[in-house]
């Protein structure tokens, strides 16, 4: 049986995109981090975290559990650049991030989606849902924000997309899910992920595109 | 009966779980283990972190304590405001000092606030919010200041400034409207103490006085009682009973006697 | 209850379930070491095996390092044996009093897992812990000598306890001075 959260626990109410183009992935988020719904513990979180050089992760659900699996996926892929001696491949990371979900679907609520760029496969998109499955996508959407932006994402969402196409398609799902998700917002926490590394994009809360809603 | 050898095993002892879930069954209620209703908060500065905490400790409505010490000592450059369960925070801040420390003397080298932060986050972690601490933990060390805020579930938070326990709303509302980035030193007790005031002010679970403490590189203050808003008013007259007041049954004595040594003893 | 160099601890004597009165020679006090007593209220059973274990834990001590607790380590010691049962605490509250070897005042308080509040003043636990607060709060002052400290100590304790059906019954009064300890029972109302 799969858990919700306890109580008491700090939530990540979040909307999470990643994207992957030819040559990379772009991975955004939202930036709050809300405590039993009505209280704003953090306004300006960082939900896309290191796991590796090239891989970042995206998290949503426990605050507690996914900084956990983080860091466990974290500490896998550093031994395993050292054992292999190059750069761990995305799917190796997705598929830590699987395992751990997967064995520990009782205890944990953790939404992940973990992109990143190799040199196997180009830019790749996993989404990790809670119970533990994984699915490779061209993109991934996770958080209670992404429910809104179903839609939006079923019709902007273009194969072939150039880097500045992919962003501006992140940072505009991002915005319509914040406009419409009470759990969602801040501002906006983009990563570009490419062979030449990461870019990070900080969209501050009075810059974020104010679409659709009034 | 206590067992002849009584050799402690480490961790937590659950032998009592199932008699106090029957006994709470069976209407008798458990006793109401002392929170700190709290409002502790940090904030970064120019070149180092200030810490700050109200002094009221509560059991249910009682106030337990009206002078305790929230902001503990982890490391000398490291320091932890405490909320929740006053005995949890208590101990669980003891115990990573008491690591830290023995990492100090394997290592020869100062404490990082990232490995108090770790050794925090992984134990709470594995409790899984059953150890109701959540911790501001701020400190500077090689890599200059930091601030983290530690919740009772094992998440952690990275802020420039930070509001935890019942006050936090109270608290943060006045970090929101004043705080600046790189402030001096004497503007961030301040606000600090603005902070602090406004829980003792407007939360009931927080009060007494403000404690602030101040870490820079290379050194850290620790101020009790830093401010007092409202001291308690003295008794202006005593009421020291006459002696014989109270009727007693019975009396008996258990007199010291203080042994003088002799000169040593002959044992040539 | 904390004085000029001395202290008094001081509880009632009444064992009983709920209404039903069982004893009323129920010690809940015991003298730890020369100078320091630790008192437990709470489950009965809980007390006397506390009790017990504090007194094989004080004697291993005396016999391991071969002095007496400082009433400060005695408080951590008592702290740590609650905490070890964390989730699945005994319910007591202890409290610890005594002189230190300056002979100056100690006192703690404790909850059912071992927070332990130094006070400069006054601890209280029991069934009528508020009323002993409350009593406490107006009768209590500074620098009390011994018998001061011994009227302030026994009215404090009679008048909460008054105010409390289920306990009272007698009640025992320690008073720690550096030359000596006086133990008085106090003739209290018996309903």
């Amino acid at each position: 049986m799969e858990v919700g959260l306890k109580p008491g626990e700090i939530s990540l109410g979040t909307t999470l995109i990643a994207v992957a183009f030819d040559g990379g992935v772009v991975v955004g988020a939202d930036s709050r981090t809300s405590m039993g719904g009505s209280y704003t513990v953090n306004r300006v979180t960082d939900k896309l975290t290191y796991v590796s050089d090239r891989i970042y992760c995206c998290r949503s659900g426990s605050a507690a559990d996914t900084q956990a699996v983080a860091s466990i996926v974290t500490y896998y892929l550093q031994l395993y650049a050292i054992q292999h001696e190059e750069e761990p491949p995305v799917r190796v990371a997705a598929s830590l991030f699987q395992e751990l979900c997967y064995k520990n679907k009782d205890a944990l609520s953790a939404g992940i989606i973990c992109a990143g760029w190799d040199k196997h496969d180009g830019g790749s998109v996993f989404g990790i849902p809670m119970g533990g499955s994984m699915h490779k996508l061209p993109y991934a959407t996770a958080g209670s924000g992404s429910t809104y932006i179903y839609g939006y994402c079923d019709t902007s969402f273009r194969q072939n997309m150039t880097k500045e196409e992919t962003i501006e398609f992140v940072k505009t799902g991002v915005a319509l899910a914040i406009g419409r998700d009470g759990s969602s917002g801040g501002c906006i926490r983009l990563a570009v992920i490419t062979k030449d590394g990461v870019q990070r994009h900080f969209i501050p809360g009075d810059q974020v595109p104010a679409l659709g809603v009034i | 009966m206590v067992s002849r050898v009584d050799v402690p095993k480490g961790g937590f002892n659950f032998d009592n779980y199932q008699r106090n879930l029957i006994l709470q069954e069976k209407g008798f209620s458990l006793p109401k283990p002392t929170k700190t209703g709290t409002t502790i908060v940090g904030t970064k500065f120019k070149n180092g972190v200030v810490l700050g905490a109200d002094t009221r400790a509560t059991g249910d409505t009682t106030v337990m304590d009206k002078n305790c010490f929230k902001i503990h000592y982890l490391a000398p450059n490291i320091y932890g405001c405490g909320a929740g369960t006053a005995a949890d925070t208590d101990k669980i801040t003891k115990m990573v000092a008491s690591q830290l420390e023995l990492h100090r003397l394997a290592t020869g080298r100062e404490s990082r606030v990232a490995t108090a932060l770790t050794a925090l986050t992984q134990f709470l972690f594995r409790y899984q919010g059953h150890l109701g601490a959540a911790l501001v933990l701020g400190g500077v060390d090689v890599d200059g200041p930091h601030l983290f805020s530690v919740s009772p579930h094992g998440s952690t938070d990275k802020l420039p400034y930070l509001c935890q326990g019942s006050g936090s709303l109270a608290a943060i509302s006045i970090f929101e409207s004043q705080w600046r980035e790189n402030m001096e030193r004497d503007e961030a007790i301040e606000l600090v103490k603005e902070a602090i005031k406004a829980g003792i002010f407007n939360d009931m679970g927080s009060g007494s006085s403000v404690d602030v403490a101040v870490i820079e590189k290379g050194r850290a203050e620790v101020c009790r009682g830093m401010e007092v808003p409202y001291p308690t008013i003295q008794k202006v007259d005593s009421y020291k009973f006459k002696p014989g007041t109270t009727a007693i049954l019975s009396e008996s004595f258990r007199n010291f006697v203080t042994i003088t040594e002799g000169d040593a003893m002959d044992i040539s | 209850m904390s004085g000029k160099n001395c202290v008094a601890i001081a509880s009632d004597k009444r064992f009983g379930v709920k209404y039903l009165t069982i004893s009323m020679e129920f010690p809940k006090m015991f003298q730890a070491t020369d100078k320091t007593f630790i008192g437990i209220s709470g489950l009965a059973t809980d007390v006397q095996t506390l009790m017990e274990r504090f007194r094989f834990k004080i004697n291993m001590y005396r016999m391991n390092e071969e002095r007496d607790f400082e009433p400060i380590t005695l408080a951590n010691m008592v702290s740590s044996t609650l905490y070890e049962r964390r989730f699945s605490p005994y319910f007591v509250e202890p409290i610890v009093a005594g002189l230190d070897k300056n002979n100056n005042p100690y006192i703690n308080g404790m909850d059912l897992i071992g927070c332990s509040t130094t006070a400069c003043d006054f601890a209280a636990t029991g069934t009528p812990e508020d009323q002993l607060y409350g009593t406490c709060e107006a009768l209590w002052e500074p620098n009390l000598e011994p018998e001061e400290l011994f009227e302030t100590i026994s009215q404090t304790i009679m008048s909460a306890t008054n105010r409390d059906c289920v306990s009272g019954w007698g009640a025992v009064v320690h008073v720690i001075t550096p030359e000596r300890v006086i133990t008085r029972t106090l003739k209290t109302r018996m309903d």
